[in-house]
């Protein structure tokens, strides 16, 4: 028995459900699983980035009354944003847009969508499992948004939730508790999703599709869940400890005189917090390296330059992303000794990074370059990525970041890599793969209008937060200028939301294109493989069909064949699948060079 | 262009961390210029009608090259950084023993609450906690040109004593002392912000930092210590927060 036929017999088709409960809701196939963690992701995208023009708003315009959303969500102050709605408002911006929108988009949409396609498969390794992690991310969007009306006020503790403001002493409000029980019941959907994204990509792979001749996307993915697995657990260690502090009375993170000696320690919560947290900008960064590392190779029609050693960078950042979260931690009173390393560790990360971004420009460089809508996000991810990453520099380092640290420095970092790098790669993968989800193309013209406003107005409002913040303002404050080496602040602050409020403008293109090639565009006509590229999904139709494949492929080269001067005698084209035979030569062609 | 740059320094030592950060600014906006110059010169030369080169680039020759350039970029960028912040620590910093060991040193408690910073003075006897203890609200006084060295703790959640003329912050945090000492250069007022979210009103956790010349300074500590001892009172225990001292100023 080949091994071909084990693979197929592992995997035996399964007809598709035709109730709505079990074709639409409780769906075991991964695609649908993916298209609801699409729309359940964009919509808190939505959310999220609404808030964030509220504490635009407010920087801007301190004081005056929020146009629009503030007769509708603060009917109680006529409109102003109170300091503890603001506590609220970037709180809540914060937790959903980590929890709720990127890693559902990035990791639930991408994850679940192209694994099983990518590397062969007919479905998860796990499929029950894995609408049951859909299902608890959904459960903990019902707990964010009844946060929101919590007894005694909502979260505000920031989304790093440091105790003791997070437990009772500084949020009473029950909002606090159903939000940590949020990031906890969807840590516990994290989890079950990682493991089944770990399982399917060691157990299903197609025979021939060795490691290294995963995509490169699937080598994010992978990666991004094994951190998932290992680190995850960590954070719901200390979301559970803090459950009992605020609901049991018990003293893990409580100190000081409040509390009568002896008792807790609020470092330890950071100390667990980001053991996680450190991975977790990674696990919001490598599927968006993998998708790009992908893309630069599909159009630039050109191999991925120096594949394993892309795949070694990735591997590497992964390994060291869990030895460096001490740098969030400098300015805490932490041990000198223990500085020094974390630091050394965190620069030492720059190697891995750096060898990443060559392997980009040397795949760019000498290519046949074609600059569709998925390139444009694909480049746009690689620009500001650089800036995200540069920037680190300064933090990890101890003595500029006595400086620089909780200052706005530090936010427009981790949002030119966490935000502008993960949201421009997340529509960089969704206009190339919406044609395999939906069997039709999303407007071209209206998706360089998308990019242009995305990257430019994304770019100008994260490099405003750099200024300020190296100008010196402190993170989250509901008034900076109340202090006087701030007030000189006010005129950047409101360009930076000038451009923050145009982004959002941008976004409204997107939707509007979106929703019209969704339900107004006839799914006709279009051609197989629109991008001309090799990946296994590719080779089948669009949308796929319910068991994806009909005969598992059998995978005979890497991801990244193009312009092969054999391909191009041989099928004239200068792409070949890979799982596609190469023809032998035509009767009577010259052979010009070796298969 | 007057929301460019950093804040005024007024102190000994911060030029070296402004010093770190515009040299890690040089090399990082290069590195970035020509990363973005080359990747716009490839788009823009290595279109569509340009032939893509059939080239994996997994060479050993290649690998060596990658694996150079991006180590060239660490010593490069990567290296004075971490050298001269090591020497940073090592010298300024973290170097305790110096400030401790210089006679004309100050030495200030602080406390933090929701949203008030509180400091203590030893006071003439030059032990904390005793009846002619200094106690000010929101309103640090030191002197210029001697070594300010501040123990520090909170009562509730954690906040940030951020002194950014200073170039200098460190967290308040229940249940734990820290300390951080810095040199004012100059004198006049300075803010004291918050750098911690503690809060609702964690923007409005404002004091000020007052530096005078040495006598002035010695004034101001014999007129404060004279009125605190006025207004000690024993039997207020929610006042007596200061610690001894040289426990926690181990080196």
């Amino acid at each position: 028995m080949t091994a071909h036929n084990e693979t197929g017999e592992l995997q035996p088709i399964h007809h598709e459900p035709t109730s709505f409960f079990l074709k639409y809701l409780w769906s075991t196939d991964h695609k649908m699983i993916a298209k609801q963690f699409m729309w359940a992701g964009l919509v808190f995208l939505l959310i999220g980035g609404t808030l964030a023009m509220m504490i635009r708003w407010q920087w801007a315009f301190p004081g005056a009354p929020v146009p629009i959303l503030g007769s509708i969500l603060l009917r109680g102050s006529g409109g102003v944003i109170g300091p503890a709605q603001y506590m609220t408002i970037f709180t809540t911006h914060g937790l959903i847009m980590i929890f709720f929108a990127i890693t559902p988009l990035l990791i639930g949409m991408f994850g679940n969508f192209l694994i099983p396609l990518q590397i062969g498969a007919r479905d998860m390794a796990f499929p029950w499992l894995n609408a049951l992690s859909f299902w608890m991310y959904a459960l903990s969007l019902v707990l964010v948004i009844a946060s929101l009306f919590g007894n005694l006020g909502p979260a505000g503790a920031g989304w790093t939730t440091y105790p003791p403001l997070s437990t009772n002493l500084g949020t009473p409000g029950s909002g606090q508790t159903l939000m940590v029980a949020a990031v906890f019941v969807t840590g516990v959907g994290s989890i079950m999703g990682g493991v089944n994204y770990v399982t399917t990509i060691i157990r299903l792979r197609a025979p021939g599709m060795d490691y290294f001749r995963m995509p490169l996307t699937i080598w994010g993915l992978f990666l991004t869940a094994i951190l998932n697995v290992l680190f995850v657990p960590v954070l719901g260690s200390a979301a559970f400890l803090l459950l009992l502090d605020r609901m049991f009375g018990t003293q893990f993170f409580i100190a000081g005189s409040v509390t009568g000696a002896p008792a807790g320690d609020p470092i330890m919560f950071q100390h667990l917090f980001w053991i996680f947290g450190h991975p977790e900008v990674y696990i919001l960064i490598l599927p968006a390296w993998g998708i790009i590392g992908d893309l630069f190779s599909f159009f630039s029609r050109k191999p991925a330059n120096f594949y394993r050693g892309t795949v070694g960078a990735m591997i590497a950042v992964t390994v060291l992303s869990a030895v460096v979260y001490g740098h969030h931690m400098f300015q805490t009173g932490m041990s000198p000794m223990l500085g020094k390393s974390f630091m050394v560790l965190t620069l030492i990360i720059s190697i891995p990074s750096v060898m990443l971004v060559l392997n980009w420009l040397r795949t760019l460089w000498g290519g046949s370059i074609r600059l569709t809508v998925p390139m444009l996000f694909a480049l746009g991810t690689m620009f500001v990525f650089g800036v995200g990453g540069l920037t680190g520099l300064y933090l990890g380092a101890v003595v500029p970041d006595i400086y620089l640290h909780d200052t706005m420095f530090v936010v427009g970092h981790f949002h030119f890599t966490m935000a502008a790098a993960s949201f421009l790669a997340t529509f960089a993968g969704l206009y190339f793969w919406f044609p395999k989800m939906f069997g039709k193309r999303l407007n071209d013209t209206l998706g360089k209008i998308h990019f242009w406003m995305s990257s430019v107005f994304i770019t100008l409002v994260f490099g405003g937060q750099l200024l300020a913040g190296y100008a010196g303002q402190s993170r989250r404050l509901y008034d900076p200028y109340q202090y006087s080496f701030l007030t000189r602040l006010h005129g950047l602050n409101r360009w930076t939301s000038y451009a923050a409020f145009l982004l959002l403008l941008g976004q409204f293109v997107f939707i509007f294109n979106f929703f019209r090639t969704m339900f107004f565009v006839k799914a006709s006509g279009m051609e197989a493989n629109p991008w001309q590229v090799s990946t296994l999904e590719w080779a089948i139709p669009s949308p796929p069909p319910y068991h994806n494949f009909d005969t598992i492929p059998i995978v005979v080269r890497g991801p990244h064949e193009f312009a092969n001067p054999v391909v191009l005698e041989r099928l004239g084209r200068d792409w070949i699948g890979q799982a596609e035979e190469l023809p032998e030569a035509m009767p009577g062609s010259a052979r010009k060079a070796g298969t | 262009m007057d929301f460019l740059g950093l804040p005024h320094d007024a102190s000994v030592n911060g030029y070296r961390i402004d010093h770190l950060i515009n040299e890690t600014s040089f090399f990082v906006i290069l590195f970035f210029v020509v990363t973005a110059a080359l990747m716009l010169y490839a788009c823009l030369r290595h279109g569509e009608r340009h032939q893509a080169s059939y080239d994996h680039g997994d060479t050993w020759k290649s690998f060596r090259w990658t694996l150079a350039v991006a180590a060239a970029i660490f010593l490069v960028v990567d290296g004075p950084l971490l050298v001269e912040s090591l020497t940073d620590l090592r010298e300024v910093f973290f170097n305790f023993a110096y400030a401790e060991s210089q006679p004309q040193a100050v030495r200030i408690e602080i406390n933090a609450h929701q949203w008030i910073w509180t400091a203590r003075y030893a006071g003439p006897d030059g032990k904390f906690n005793t009846a002619d203890d200094i106690v000010t609200t929101n309103d640090v006084v030191i002197p210029q040109g001697a070594p300010v060295i501040i123990q520090i703790t909170s009562t509730d959640v954690i906040h940030s004593f951020n002194l950014p003329n200073m170039r200098m912050k460190i967290d308040a945090v229940p249940g734990i002392v820290n300390r951080m000492w810095f040199e004012a250069k100059e004198t006049g007022q300075f803010d004291i912000a918050c750098a911690q979210h503690c809060g609702s009103n964690h923007y409005k956790m404002k004091g000020t930092l007052t530096v005078l010349p040495r006598a002035d300074y010695n004034r101001w500590l014999g007129e404060a210590s004279a009125n605190s001892s006025r207004g000690f009172d024993p039997d207020d225990a929610e006042a007596h927060w200061g610690w001894d001292w040289a426990a926690y100023s181990r080196i």
